[in-house]
């Protein structure tokens, strides 16, 4: 009688186990194919970079997106500054394109909402991305925020804000933390005036962290953009 | 008064080594420009490899502001010369002439004319940075246009959006001005001290040259005396180019170059009122 209820137990509790990878699964594919829906676009944004060694105001100009990773910064005359793989600018290039497993982590709030935790592992070993982490808003079936591990790049985490954009998975605010090198030139070269002061934005983030943060002010999606747009002949005068 | 300035400014710009100076200005401008606009590229990734690892930058960052710069960072040693040469010779360049007696013969005061060659110079260095202002932003502006400015520090990278650059430089060529001036009242002040002018404008120059690698050597046995050198505040105009601007420090060090030409034109009043003048 025992034996029988412990075997049964058992049996429940793979076929949960089974379940929730199951579920998990379907969540990742569901987002992924929504995030991936988005092949183009044109977005007038405003970008805060607040890098420990960089002094740079609010940059305000056209950002152009085409799949699977080209990206261009447009300031209408003025320098566009974008990280160095800005793919990471990006939710579509933290999320895993190929076969990947995906393991139900449970649930957490994010700004008052609920929201379900996945992890996904890429089966390519080749993929820079080696472990993405991501939290799920199921109602509007959006990523809420997205943690990665890169094998070149450190950790990298995305925090996500939509509004009108929502229906495509596109956010109206995106919060990129990331880690940064340090720069150094000689005082013999630049003979600086003053010693620099520390950034007040970065006060809160704990060693060699920066962030990019980018507003969208409005979007253009799938429109066909050309890839001469993309080229560096593009971005000079 | 006015008549003594006029006099003295005519004995300036009556010297052909007075064109001279803004002939070397206008040639060192145009050394770097052909060189910016021949390995500007070199240069600039050489200057950002640190951001470069890390960032994209795209645009037209080899522009007139950012040569401008470059070309005030490099003048930084040979403007206090060219000022050196006029100013150094105002008194000592009489003394070689013979002049200066036969000057103070005349109804006006020794302070009067010393007040009148201090005048004439500071007029005289202004108009230089003027016209370093001219061939550098303006030719610079003209030839590599404007854009977004970067200024790299040795542990800062700068972006300066191009509608808020120009007020910077304006500032930053008052700012020059006013170092040039501390420099034009240590050469006069040399310039009582002898009866040739080369004498005040080796003497001038050399005391720049040690008293800038003394400001720049980052060794603690001179950290202590570093802020008292007025070659220290006379790179005050970077800080125009900083973010956020450090309006304190600029002060300071706006009133550390006044109480130096201050002390260098008291000290001259004092020593050439009770100078015995011989020729």
């Amino acid at each position: 009688m025992i034996r029988r209820s412990l075997n049964t137990i058992l049996i429940l509790l793979c076929l949960a186990v089974q379940a929730s990878a199951a579920d998990a699964n379907e969540l990742f594919n569901t987002l992924r194919r929504k995030i991936f829906s988005v092949q183009d676009y044109t977005a007038d944004v405003k970008m805060r970079i607040s890098v420990k060694y960089m002094r740079i105001p609010q940059l305000a100009g056209t950002l152009y997106f085409k799949s699977p990773d080209k990206m261009r910064l447009e300031r209408h005359g003025g320098l566009s500054i974008l990280p160095r793989k800005n793919i990471n600018l990006t939710i579509r290039n933290l999320i895993p394109a190929g076969n990947a497993t995906v393991i139900d982590a449970g649930e957490a709030q994010i700004g008052g909402k609920k929201t379900r935790i996945i992890k996904v592992i890429p089966e390519d070993d080749k993929s820079d991305l080696v472990l993405a982490k991501i939290w799920v808003d199921e109602t509007s079936m959006v990523a809420l925020r997205i943690e990665t591990a890169t094998r070149n790049e450190g950790t990298l985490t995305m925090d996500l804000e939509y509004g009108r954009y929502i229906s495509n998975g596109l956010p109206d605010k995106l919060l990129l933390t990331l880690d940064v090198k340090d720069f150094r030139m000689p005082k013999g070269m630049t003979m600086d005036y003053t010693e620099s002061r520390p950034d007040e934005a970065l006060k809160d983030t704990k060693g060699k962290k920066g962030t990019i943060q980018i507003t969208y002010l409005s979007y253009k999606i799938n429109t066909g953009l050309s890839d001469k747009i993309f080229t560096p002949e593009a971005s000079e005068p | 008064m006015k008549q003594l300035l006029q006099i003295e400014l005519f004995k300036i710009f009556r010297r052909p080594r007075t064109y001279i100076s803004f002939g070397i200005v206008t040639a060192i401008t145009f050394v770097i420009q052909l060189a910016m606009l021949t390995d500007g590229k070199s240069y600039m990734s050489f200057a950002l490899q640190g951001v470069n690892e890390q960032f994209d930058i795209h645009g037209n960052m080899i522009n007139g502001y950012f040569i401008t710069y470059i070309i005030l960072q490099t003048l930084l040693i040979q403007i206090p010369l060219l000022v050196a040469l006029v100013a150094g010779d105002t008194l000592a360049g009489e003394a070689t002439l013979g002049t200066l007696r036969l000057l103070l013969t005349k109804p006006i005061s020794r302070n009067q004319l010393i007040l009148a060659k201090f005048m004439s110079s500071f007029i005289y260095t202004v108009l230089l940075v003027i016209w370093l202002a001219i061939v550098a932003l303006g030719l610079s502006v003209l030839i590599f246009g404007r854009g977004d400015m970067v200024n790299i520090k040795s542990d800062t990278f700068i972006l300066i959006l191009q509608n808020d650059v120009l007020w910077r430089y304006a500032a930053a060529f008052c700012f020059a001005m006013l170092a040039m001036t501390t420099i034009a009242s240590l050469s006069i002040l040399l310039s009582v001290f002898a009866d040739n002018s080369i004498g005040p404008i080796i003497s001038t120059m050399g005391i720049v040259v040690v008293l800038t690698i003394l400001s720049n050597l980052d060794l603690p046995l001179f950290n202590h005396i570093k802020p008292y050198i007025f070659t220290t505040h006379m790179i005050g105009w970077k800080g125009f180019f900083d973010d956020p601007v450090p309006v304190r420090q600029i002060g300071i060090s706006a009133l550390v170059l006044i109480v130096y030409t201050v002390a260098f034109a008291g000290t001259t009043l004092l020593v050439f009122n009770k100078k015995d003048i011989k020729s």
